[in-house]
C-alpha cells in the first residue's frame, strides 16, 4: 500500500489520521487545571508554585504540580546509511523508514508540537531544527524525502553532535536498522536520555534480514563495506538466525535497561498497523 | 567376464556429464548485496561445502543409467567352465556316390571301407550313414546295430549327382547341433577338385567333430567326355537340322576320337575328331533323320576311359512341321514381303512357312492357324481385320507391326493403339539418316543380330511407346523397336519399314538373324526346355496353373511323382540321367534329356594340403575313441552374454530417473 503512495505527506496523513491518542503527553508540567501531585520544595523551585494553603495548615512547603498537555518537542533521527537501502521486496528499509519518519512528523505537527529532523549516517547529513512554525511539516518532509543512503553507519560520531542540537528536553525517535553491537548503540544513544529526553528506538528490519532464505551457496556483499563472503544456506538457516535473534533480544534488553523505548518493525508489516500497536502499548504504559 | 565390444567402454567418459550438471553447474553463484555481514562468518570449508552434489539420488540414477547403457553396448559376457558329460561320441560314415564314383571300383572301395569302419566300431557305439551326391542324405538314424548300418551302406548305388562337399559339411554341422555329442566322421570319396564349394568357410565343422578323409582314388585319371551338345529342341527340316557337340579331354594326352550321332538307338553319323592334350574339339552334324514326334538322341565318343558314363550326352528333339506365319502388306508394297520372306527362308532352319497376303484379301483369314502375324506398313487395315487381329493377340497370339510411311498417315498404331506423333524423313535433314543409339541386348532377336550396328534409317515413325518395353532407340531417342503385352499375347512394333526404302536394314546379314529370331520369339518356339542336368529342376506349372495336373515319367517309364506331388508340385528335380517325359499343366508334352553334370568328368583331385586343412580344421580331436567304454567328459567354457539384462536394468533406471526428476522439478518450481 505504501509503495503505491508517492507523496510523503499523503502517506503520513493516510497512516496517522484516525489515531485516537497522540504520541505523548507533555513531560512538562504546565498551568492547566488538572492536578498532578505535591512535591517538597527544594531550593531553586519557583515560589509561585508553592501551595500556601498547605503551608498554612501544616507549615510544610510543598509545590502543587499540574499536568499540562502542552508543547513537547519531537526529534526524528533517521539513519541514512547504505545498509538502509536494502530491500528484499517492494519496499526498502530506507523507504519504510521515510514513511515512518514522515508519519511521526505529521503526528507531532498535528499535536502542535515542535518537530525536528536529523538525518545521519557516519555523520549528520541534515538537520531541521524543531519548530512549530508554519511550514515546518513541509520542511521536515523535504528533509526526509532527500535522505538518501550514502555512507556507513557510525552511531558514536553523529550522536555526540546530537547533544548540541537538543536544547530542550523532548522525545528523540531514532529510526535505524541498528547494525552495531547493542552495547555500542546504547552507549551512543544513552546520553540523550541523561538530559531528560525520552528516547524511542525504531528498529527497521527487512524480513530477509531476520529470516534469510538462500536456495544455494551465495556470495553476499556488505552494502556498507563492500566486503564479500560466501554463505551457505545451512548457515543462513541455522546459525545466522540464532545470532540475529540474540542481537534483537540484546538490543531490546539493553535499551530497556537504559530507560529507552524499543520497537522493532519489519518492513513487510503495514506501517499503520505497526504504529497503532506501538501507540497502544505506549498508551497503556502511561 | 569379458566384453565382446570393449571399445564401447570409452563411452564411460560420458559419466562426467551428470557430475558436471549436478556439481559444477550448481556452484554458479550470483553475488547478492546484503545490508550487513555482521552476523555471517567466513568459513574456510565453505567453498568445498558449496560444491556439494545436489540431488544425489537423481545424479546416482543418471550415472547408473549411462553406465548400464555403455556397459550393454560393450556387450559383456561371463564364462562358465563346466564339466560336461557329452556322452558317447557318434560315428558318422559318409559315402560319396556321385557320378564320378562310377569310375573303376571307386564306389565299391568306398562301401568296403565304410563297412570296415562299421565292423570295427564297439558294440555299444552308435553310428550313422550318410550318402553324398548333389545332397547329403542321411540313410540311418544313430544306430548301434551293425547289420542295419551295413545294409544302409550296401544300399548305396552309383548316382548321377555332383559331389558337393559343402553340403556334406552342412549335414555334419546339423547332426552335431542335434546330437550334442562329439562326432567322429569318416568320409569315403574320390575327393574331386570340382566338389569343393566356392568358399572354404562352407567346409568348416564345429567343435567336437573329428573328420577323417578316406580317398578311394589316389591320382587324376585320364578321361574323355562329351561336354556340351547344342541341338534344336524342334526340328522342322531334318536336312537342315544342325547339331554341335564339344568333346573334352581331362588329364589326357592328344588323341583321335570318333564322335557319333545316335538317334533312337541308331547311329546316323560318325565323325573323327582330333583332341589335343587336355583339349577340346567341336563336331557338327547336319541333318537328323527322325520320325515325327520326339526322338531320343545322343552324341557318343568311342574308346574306353576311366569314366565311361560321360562318353555320351543325351538330347531330345521333336520333329514337327514348319509353323505357319502370316504377313499382311499393302498391295503396292512389294518390297517388304520380298525381303522378309527371303530373310526367313534364308535362316538355318525353315521353321516357318510364310503366307503373304495383301491387306484387302486378309479379311476372311482364320488367324488362329498362324504362329504369328506380321503387319508390314499397312494403311487401310479393315476394322473387322483389326478387330480379329486384336482378339488374336489378346488370346495369346503374337504380332509384329512395321511402321512405314503409310502407317504414319494413320492416327494410331494398329492393335496397340499407340498414337502416331509424326513420320520423320531423316533424308530431308542434314544428317540424311539416323542410326541405332541404344539397344536392349537381353532381347534375343537383337543380341543375335549383332546389335544392328551400321544400319541406316532414313525414315521412322515416332510414337510415345507408353507402357512398353523399349528394345531399341535411334540416336534421336525415337523408339525403334518395342514390345507391348496385350492380354495373353504380345505385339512387337518396328518403327520403320521392312523394305529397303525406309532403311537399309534388309541389305544387312543382321536382318536375316533378326527375322529368324524375332519369328522364333513371336512363335514361342525357343521356350521349350529339352536338356537338363542332374540336380536341376524342371518347371512344371506356373502360379496360374495350380489347379491343373502334371505328369513326369522317368527313364524307366514309371511315374516319377506321387499323385499328391503331381497335384501340387510346381517343379521337379531330376536326380538321374535319362529321358524324362513331362506333361505340363498347359497340356504340352515334352521330352527332356537329363545328363550328369559335366564337372564330374574332371577327375582331378583335391590337393593334399587342402584335404589336410579341411580335416585339421574340423575342431578338436575326439580322444576317447569309439568303443564300448568310451565316453567324453571334458571341461568346456561357455560364454553367456548378458547385454539384454543390462538394457532392461537401464530401462528401469530411466523410469525411476524420470519419476525422481519430475519430483525434484516440482519441488523447485514450488520454491
Amino acid at each position: 500500500m505504501l509503495a503505491a503512495v508517492n507523496g510523503l505527506d499523503l502517506v503520513a496523513k493516510t497512516v496517522v489520521d484516525g489515531f485516537v491518542a497522540g504520541l505523548h503527553r507533555s513531560p512538562d508540567f504546565g498551568f492547566s487545571q488538572e492536578f498532578a501531585e505535591y512535591r517538597s520544595y527544594t531550593p531553586g523551585d519557583d515560589l509561585r508554585q508553592v501551595d500556601w494553603n498547605v503551608f498554612a495548615r501544616s507549615e510544610r512547603i510543598v509545590l502543587k504540580r499540574y499536568r499540562g498537555e502542552t508543547n513537547s518537542q519531537l526529534t526524528v533521527m533517521l539513519d541514512a546509511s547504505n545498509s538502509m537501502a536494502y530491500g528484499s521486496h517492494g519496499v526498502s528499509k530506507i523507504d519504510y523508514a521515510r514513511y515512518l519518519a514522515a508519519s511521526l512528523s505529521y503526528m507531532a505537527t498535528q499535536q502542535r508540537d515542535a518537530c525536528g529532523l536529523i538525518v545521519f549516517d557516519d555523520e549528520v547529513r541534515n538537520f531541521v531544527p524543531p519548530s512549530t512554525r508554519q511550514g515546518q511539516l513541509h520542511r521536515l518532509l523535504h528533509g526526509i524525502e532527500h535522505a538518501e543512503p550514502k555512507a556507513r553507519t557510525d552511531f558514536l560520531r553523529p550522536f555526540q553532535h546530537f547533544q548540541e542540537f537538543m536544547k530542550r528536553r523532548g522525545i528523540a525517535a531514532v529510526i535505524s536498522d541498528f547494525w552495531a553491537q547493542p552495547e555500542a548503540i546504547v552507549k551512543a544513544v544513552a546520553p540523550l536520555r541523561f538530559r531528560g529526553n525520552e528516547v524511542i528506538l525504531f528498529h527497521v528490519l527487512d524480513p530477509q534480514e531476520v529470516r534469510p532464505k538462500l536456495r544455494g551457496p551465495a556470495i553476499l556483499i556488505d552494502m556498507e563495506t563492500n566486503d564479500s563472503l560466501e554463505v551457505s544456506p545451512d548457515y543462513a538457516r541455522e546459525e545466522y538466525r540464532q545470532k540475529i535473534d540474540a542481537h534483537i533480544t540484546d538490543l531490546r534488553d539493553h535499551t530497556k535497561r537504559a530507560g529507552m523505548d524499543y520497537f522493532q518493525i519489519p518492513t513487510d508489516r503495514p506501517l499503520d498497523e505497526a504504529l497503532r500497536e506501538y501507540l497502544s502499548i505506549r498508551q497503556g504504559r502511561f | 567376464m569379458g566384453f565382446l565390444a570393449p571399445w564401447f567402454l570409452a563411452g564411460l567418459a560420458a559419466l562426467g556429464l551428470p557430475i558436471y550438471v549436478h556439481l559444477l553447474r550448481q556452484h554458479k553463484t550470483e553475488p547478492l548485496p546484503f545490508s550487513s555481514l555482521m552476523f555471517f562468518e567466513q568459513r574456510t570449508q565453505s567453498s568445498i561445502k558449496h560444491r556439494r552434489l545436489r540431488y544425489l539420488m537423481l545424479m546416482a540414477l543418471r550415472l547408473l543409467l549411462l553406465f548400464l547403457i555403455v556397459l550393454a553396448f560393450a556387450n559383456p559376457f561371463w564364462k562358465s567352465t563346466a564339466l560336461i558329460n557329452r556322452g558317447e561320441p557318434l560315428l558318422v560314415v559318409g559315402v560319396d556316390h556321385s557320378f564320378s564314383m562310377r569310375s573303376g571300383t571307386r564306389l565299391a572301395d568306398a562301401k568296403q571301407g565304410a563297412a570296415g569302419i562299421i565292423a570295427a566300431k564297439g558294440g555299444g557305439a552308435r553310428a550313422q550313414v550318410i550318402s553324398l551326391g548333389n545332397n547329403a542324405d542321411v540313410l540311418t538314424k544313430p544306430e548301434q546295430d551293425k547289420s542295419i548300418l551295413r545294409a544302409a551302406i550296401e544300399s548305396i548305388q552309383a548316382g548321377d549327382g555332383k559331389t558337393n562337399f559343402g553340403e556334406f559339411s552342412r549335414a555334419i554341422r546339423s547332426i552335431s547341433n542335434a546330437a550334442q555329442v562329439p562326432l567322429q566322421v569318416h568320409l569315403f570319396s574320390d575327393f574331386q577338385r570340382t566338389g569343393l564349394p566356392a568358399g572354404f568357410n562352407d567346409l568348416q565343422l564345429p567343435t567336437g567333430v573329428e573328420l577323417k578323409l578316406h580317398p578311394v582314388a589316389n591320382r587324376a585319371e585320364t578321361n574323355y567326355a562329351v561336354e556340351t551338345v547344342s541341338a534344336p529342341a524342334t526340328v522342322w527340316d531334318t536336312k537342315k537340322a544342325r547339331v554341335q557337340a564339344t568333346v573334352a579331354g581331362y588329364e589326357s594326352p592328344a588323341a583321335k576320337k570318333t564322335v557319333s550321332l545316335v538317334v533312337n538307338g541308331r547311329a546316323l553319323q560318325s565323325k573323327p575328331v582330333e583332341l589335343a592334350a587336355n583339349g577340346r574339339a567341336t563336331v557338327e552334324f547336319i541333318g537328323i533323320e527322325a520320325n515325327y514326334g520326339f526322338a531320343k538322341c545322343e552324341i557318343r565318343i568311342d574308346g574306353n576311359d576311366a569314366l565311361p558314363g560321360d562318353d555320351r550326352m543325351l538330347f531330345a528333339i521333336e520333329r514337327a512341321d514348319p509353323k505357319k506365319a502370316l504377313m499382311i502388306h499393302e498391295s503396292r508394297d512389294g518390297r517388304s514381303p520380298l525381303y522378309y520372306k527371303a530373310a526367313l527362308g534364308s535362316a538355318g532352319e525353315s521353321a516357318f512357312t510364310l503366307d503373304v497376303v495383301p491387306v484387302e484379301q486378309a479379311g476372311g483369314l482364320n488367324l488362329s492357324r498362324y504362329a504369328f502375324v506380321v503387319a508390314a506398313d499397312v494403311l487401310s487395315l479393315p476394322s473387322s481385320l483389326e478387330a480379329s487381329l486384336t482378339k488374336y493377340v489378346q488370346t495369346g497370339g503374337s504380332v509384329m507391326i512395321a511402321l512405314g510411311p503409310s502407317s504414319a498417315r494413320r492416327n494410331r498404331v494398329p492393335v496397340t493403339g499407340d498414337p502416331v506423333s509424326e513420320g520423320k524423313y531423316y533424308s530431308r535433314d542434314g544428317a540424311r539418316f539416323d542410326t541405332v543409339g541404344h539397344v536392349d541386348t537381353t532381347f534375343a532377336p537383337i543380341a543375335k543380330a549383332s546389335g544392328w550396328q551400321g544400319v541406316r534409317f532414313y525414315y521412322s515413325v515416332r510414337t510415345p511407346a507408353a507402357n512398353a518395353r523399349v528394345l531399341a532407340r535411334l540416336t534421336d531417342e525415337t523408339p525403334l523397336l518395342y514390345e507391348k503385352k496385350i492380354g495373353e499375347g504380345r505385339a512387337v512394333v518396328f518403327a520403320s519399314g521392312l523394305d529397303n526404302l525406309t532403311n537399309d536394314f534388309p541389305q544387312f546379314p543382321a536382318f536375316v538373324a533378326f527375322a529368324e529370331q524375332s519369328a522364333r520369339y513371336l512363335a514361342g518356339v525357343d521356350e521349350r526346355q529339352s536338356v537338363a542336368a542332374v540336380g536341376s529342376s524342371i518347371e512344371l506349372r506356373t502360379q496360374r496353373e495350380t489347379a491343373l495336373g502334371v505328369e513326369v515319367m522317368d527313364p524307366d517309364g514309371k511315374r516319377a511323382m506321387s499323385l499328391s506331388e503331381a497335384a501340387r508340385a510346381s517343379s521337379f528335380m531330376v536326380t538321374r540321367e535319362g529321358f524324362f517325359e513331362v506333361r505340363r499343366a498347359n497340356g504340352r508334352h515334352e521330352m527332356i534329356a537329363v545328363n550328369a553334370d559335366r564337372r564330374e568328368s574332371d577327375l582331378g583331385l583335391i590337393p593334399e594340403e587342402t584335404r589336410s586343412l579341411w580335416s585339421g580344421a574340423a575342431g578338436e580331436t575326439v580322444q576317447a575313441g569309439i568303443g564300448p567304454a568310451a565316453s567324453s567328459k571334458k571341461e568346456e567354457e561357455q560364454v553367456h552374454p548378458y547385454w539384454w539384462h543390462l538394457m532392461f536394468a537401464a530401462l528401469l533406471a530411466a523410469v525411476v530417473e524420470t519419476i525422481v526428476a519430475s519430483r525434484y522439478l516440482g519441488v523447485e518450481q514450488e520454491a
